[in-house]
């Protein structure tokens, strides 16, 4: 395993040399991404053919590709700041960036790796222009959270956190998840809350599959020892 | 020491599994429609305004060229040495009416038969005046042009 802490403070050279990240297609074989339960993304017409007819100035195909993946986007963002305003505006300023870089997108990889890749440096570079604190602004757990086996073994009797509230447990956890550096933060939301695997991700962020690992493992070691007094 | 491994793995995986309830934070319908709506009133505000510049042209309709730039290099080299054969014999074979390569028989504005003769060129003609004769036909003093005061000449000696 690759020592993350050798990779010293500026590990990600690529996310800060390339701003918005539009510009270059990942090469390399697509490896497919989970699909997206929100959205309809299996129904209607191919990522290609919209991203073909978006090029050639159909604003209707754009829309079919922002509803497709407006919820991941959207998640991606929200997870990356744990505040939805901010959250929204990356959204909306990701989704523009994309219309505008999409003349020069040559289809090298796929349009959802694309634009991605796109909200991963956005958002990065978005918290370090802001350099500041920003509030946690939370959007509210779905009701469905407690039929999840993962909530039962969290709040069961034997559970450190069965004494905690729902709403006490969220901000703790995204609290601890902000307090993470972007890289580690990074690969936290995209692999354990986006579910993409560790390959794609060493493609978008441009590192290797043991160096996502490593910051993987380092970043939920971390969160533990924030979420540690809580544990007891 | 495998206590602590234990343990740190099975802190890691609560911690897993908070992140997995992170899944069922919803964001609200509304706002997320009227997320949608804002980038879509966006993006028709930015294609109004986009003037399609020549490169964004012919990338749309030469797609091949941009998708292979060594192709598209060659093609275009191919396409200047066509262009330079093609007009190196259209040189060679073109009679123009024109210029340097006009033929003066075809002038309505040249007529060989009634040209002047005294527009031939490089001949001076002197003019034949009367009288004209050297003072000196003798050149013992020299050129018998130069004019020399020899004494008085009476006239009919």
């Amino acid at each position: 395993m690759v020592d993350d802490e050798q990779l010293g403070p500026d590990a990600f050279p690529e996310l800060e040399s390339d701003e918005d990240g539009e510009l270059e297609d990942l090469s390399g074989e697509e490896e497919g991404l989970p699909p997206d339960p929100d959205s309809g993304e299996s129904a209607g017409p191919a990522d290609e053919e919209l991203v073909h007819k978006a090029q050639q100035g159909d604003v209707h195909a754009f829309d079919l590709l922002v509803e497709r993946y407006h919820g991941r986007i959207y998640a991606l963002t929200y997870n990356m700041t744990s505040n939805r305003e901010d959250a929204e505006d990356l959204t909306q300023e990701v989704f523009v960036k994309a219309f505008e870089a999409l003349p020069r997108f040559k289809g090298k990889s796929s349009f959802y790796t694309w634009i991605y890749r796109i909200a991963v440096n956005k958002t990065i570079n978005y918290r370090k222009k802001r350099n500041r604190k920003r509030a946690l602004s939370l959007d509210a757990f779905d009701h469905d959270i407690k039929t999840d086996p993962a909530y039962h073994d969290l709040t069961s009797k034997g559970s450190p956190l069965r004494n905690m509230s729902l709403s006490e447990l969220q901000v703790k956890l995204n609290e601890a998840l902000q307090h993470l550096s972007e890289k580690h933060r990074t690969v936290v939301v995209l692999h354990d809350m986006q579910g993409i695997p560790h390959e794609e991700i060493a493609k978008m962020v441009k590192t290797s599959v043991g160096t996502v690992r490593s910051r993987l493992f380092y970043a939920r070691r971390q969160m533990q020892a924030e979420l540690s007094e809580f544990m007891k | 020491m495998t206590d602590g491994i234990d343990s740190a793995s099975g802190m890691t995986g609560m911690v897993g599994q908070l992140m997995h309830l992170k899944r069922y934070e919803r964001p609200d319908g509304a706002r997320m429609v009227r997320n949608r709506q804002n980038i879509m009133r966006e993006v028709r505000e930015l294609q109004r305004n986009r003037r399609k510049s020549l490169g964004d042209l012919l990338e749309l309709n030469m797609p091949w060229f941009f998708a292979e730039p060594r192709y598209g290099i060659a093609a275009l080299f191919v396409a200047f040495a066509a262009l330079q054969y093609v007009g190196i014999n259209a040189r060679h074979s073109a009679r123009s009416q024109t210029g340097i390569y006009t033929n003066p028989g075809t002038l309505t504005a040249y007529d060989r038969t009634t040209a002047p003769a005294y527009t031939s060129t490089n001949t001076i003609s002197y003019p034949n005046l009367p009288g004209n004769v050297p003072l000196f036909q003798d050149n013992r003093f020299g050129r018998g042009d130069d004019v020399q005061f020899v004494g008085r000449i009476e006239a009919g000696q």
